[in-house]
């Protein structure tokens, strides 16, 4: 019985939502704004044309590595700025600088340092997620409770085995709702990053439909296939929370 | 520790993955090569926006393969003038079609850019919605006109238009938009008046909600919005590729102009598989008037440039020190009488082939 709630209300909501959306665009009696069925058709479209695939790996493709990358250099990065007090005082400034700048403004820098294949939107998609998971990992370590350190120093743990047997597992929950966050940013910048002049990817294809003309219905079919992955990607980075290393460290409710 | 290790695991087989499919869908690594042909990385990139003053750039690729079976250059698609400008600067693509007072100021500013030719004349609208009461550049009094760029020519034909009506710059109000979202602006009545090349303008009458208040060609004749401009490092290393490159553009430009059957085959090629349009807009603004927008004539004429100039300043874009000597080179101008439409029959059946 709970299954079935748990199927039909997102369900419904959904449904009720694409009812809604489509009698507002009758009622508006614009012949710009695309109904569902048009984004439907769409992308049955793009479908058609073997373009959706492409693209939708392209896109997997510029967001799996930049998130890869940064991944590789924040954890890392954040651990140390949490344990070593004046690697903190020396680069946290520098990096809470460096976070709220928008990636849509290291577009220019992108394009001239990398020009415009590849390597910038997977540039901009690194900048756009390494800062989330540098300050989670980060916060992580400082907020460790005392009492773990503590119950190390009395059996003598330390060096590399305080590391591995204390630090790294008493941070992993935090560390890990970091990088989920960051995914989740990461494929939010995928529009942005692809608005350089790259030719495929679902970023791409929704600056495409802008220049195609009135083509409003793919403009939304974009941004629908990037919900959807969206919705996938976040599912299977929660997986990661199933594990029993991280478990303890989630709320039970 | 079972997390880290299958985490890194399933990173790793998935970053594998993900990168073969990408590789083989979209780079086309495992693509049969066909000997003889010039590896891609020997082909020099030239940026170019989906507008008609960039007409003659996919229009000489696309003749180049059905003629020579390859081309020599790559258009490299933008959807913007900052893009476009950026990857110029960074040297990814040599040659590039551009602003005439953009290429100006940037000389000005000490990039070694030089505009060899002219992309096309006319092909520029400004448009207000059917239901306005604005018929005359008096009317705009007060109203918000949308332009491409702070360096387009659309915005000094708004500074032309006002000089010319006796007003100034301080009766209007001028937004800056890139092209493609102008017809949206115009129909929701987002701005008043909108202005950029064609097809977007083209696109509002044909949609129905837009009104040509002028076109460039009645009341500026022989506009230039944009030019062909290449690195000076190109010039200098590789002055038998700019020509030739100059030549393709300019026969080109001559075998658009000939037909009106060339225009309908350029318009169904250039839409299918370089603007990813739909063909009825070009065909609209290539034949609606057919000197809505031309291709001959592109010679760099000083007194073109001079007029341009003089209305960039007045605008405020460039400064007092620039000059047609320094910002063009009109060596690779060929002779008019020697100059020769190019040889291409046209597409056969109305069948466009794929792009290569």
């Amino acid at each position: 019985m709970n299954r079935l709630i748990s199927i039909f209300l997102p369900l419904s909501t959904a449904v009720i939502f694409l009812v809604v959306w489509h009698f507002l665009v009758r009622l508006s009696g614009s012949d710009l704004f695309p109904t569902p069925m048009e984004v439907v058709r769409g992308i049955r479209e793009l479908i058609e044309k073997g373009l959706l695939l492409k693209y939708i790996v392209a896109s997997l493709f510029r967001v799996s590595w930049g998130f890869m990358l940064a991944v590789l250099v924040g954890v890392p990065l954040g651990l140390i700025l949490g344990w070593f007090r004046a690697a903190f005082q020396a680069l946290n400034p520098m990096i809470q600088i460096l976070r709220p700048i928008s990636p849509i403004a290291w577009i220019p820098v992108a394009i001239l340092w990398f020009g415009i294949d590849d390597t910038a939107p997977v540039f901009l998609i690194f900048l756009a997620s390494v800062f989330p998971i540098t300050v989670s990992s980060m916060a992580a370590v400082q907020n460790m409770q005392l009492v773990y350190l503590r119950a190390a120093q009395n059996f003598g743990v330390k060096g590399p085995q305080l590391f591995r047997r204390v630090i790294l597992p008493a941070a992993l929950p935090q560390i890990i709702t970091g990088i989920r966050i960051a995914l989740g940013i990461a494929w939010l910048v995928v529009v942005a990053a692809e608005m350089i002049a790259v030719n495929s990817g679902l970023g791409y294809l929704i600056i495409d439909a802008r220049n195609a003309g009135k083509r409003y219905d793919l403009v939304v079919a974009g941004m629908v296939m990037i919900g959807l992955i969206g919705l996938v990607l976040d599912l299977l980075i929660r997986q990661l929370e199933k594990f029993d290393e991280v478990k303890w460290g989630y709320g039970q409710r | 520790m079972k997390l880290i290790s299958t985490t890194f695991l399933c990173g790793a087989l998935w970053l594998a993955l993900i990168t073969g499919m990408h590789g083989s869908l979209n780079l086309k690594w495992f693509a049969f090569k066909v000997p003889g042909a010039a590896a891609e990385s020997e082909k020099f990139r030239i940026g170019f926006l989906p507008v008609t003053c960039h007409l003659t750039c996919p229009v000489t690729d696309f003749i180049n393969q059905q003629v020579e079976g390859q081309s020599s250059f790559e258009p490299v698609r933008f959807s913007g003038w900052p893009e476009l400008k950026e990857a110029f600067l960074s040297g990814y693509t040599p040659a590039t079609f551009i602003l005439a007072p953009m290429a100006m100021a940037l000389r000005e500013q000490g990039v070694p850019i030089k505009v060899v030719y002219l992309g096309h004349r006319d092909g520029s609208a400004v448009m207000v919605h059917k239901d306005s009461k604005i018929y005359r550049m008096e009317d705009l009094r007060g109203k918000r006109i949308a332009v491409p760029n702070r360096y387009s020519n659309q915005r000094l034909l708004v500074f032309r238009a006002l000089r010319n009506a006796g007003m100034t710059i301080k009766d209007i109000e001028l937004v800056e938009m890139p092209p493609p979202d102008m017809p949206a602006a115009l129909y929701s009545k987002a701005v008043d008046a909108i202005s950029s090349g064609e097809p977007f303008m083209g696109q509002t009458e044909i949609d129905g909600y837009g009104r040509v208040l002028w076109l460039t060609k009645d009341v500026w004749p022989n506009f230039i919005s944009c030019v062909l401009a290449v690195h000076e490092d190109f010039i200098k290393n590789d002055r038998a590729t700019v020509q030739r490159l100059v030549d393709g553009i300019a026969s080109s430009g001559k075998w658009i102009d000939q037909s009106m059957d060339n225009r309908m085959d350029a318009a169904k090629f250039v839409a299918k598989n370089y603007y990813n349009q739909h063909p009825r807009l070009l065909e609209f603004v290539l034949s609606k008037p057919p000197d809505r927008v031309t291709y001959t004539n592109l010679a760099l004429r000083k007194p073109d440039f001079e007029e341009i100039e003089d209305l960039a300043r007045e605008a405020g874009i460039i400064g007092g020190d620039v000059r047609f000597e320094d910002y063009t080179d009109a060596s690779f101008v060929p002779e008019a009488s020697a100059m020769n439409a190019s040889a291409y029959e046209g597409l056969k059946g109305g069948e466009v082939p794929p792009r290569k």
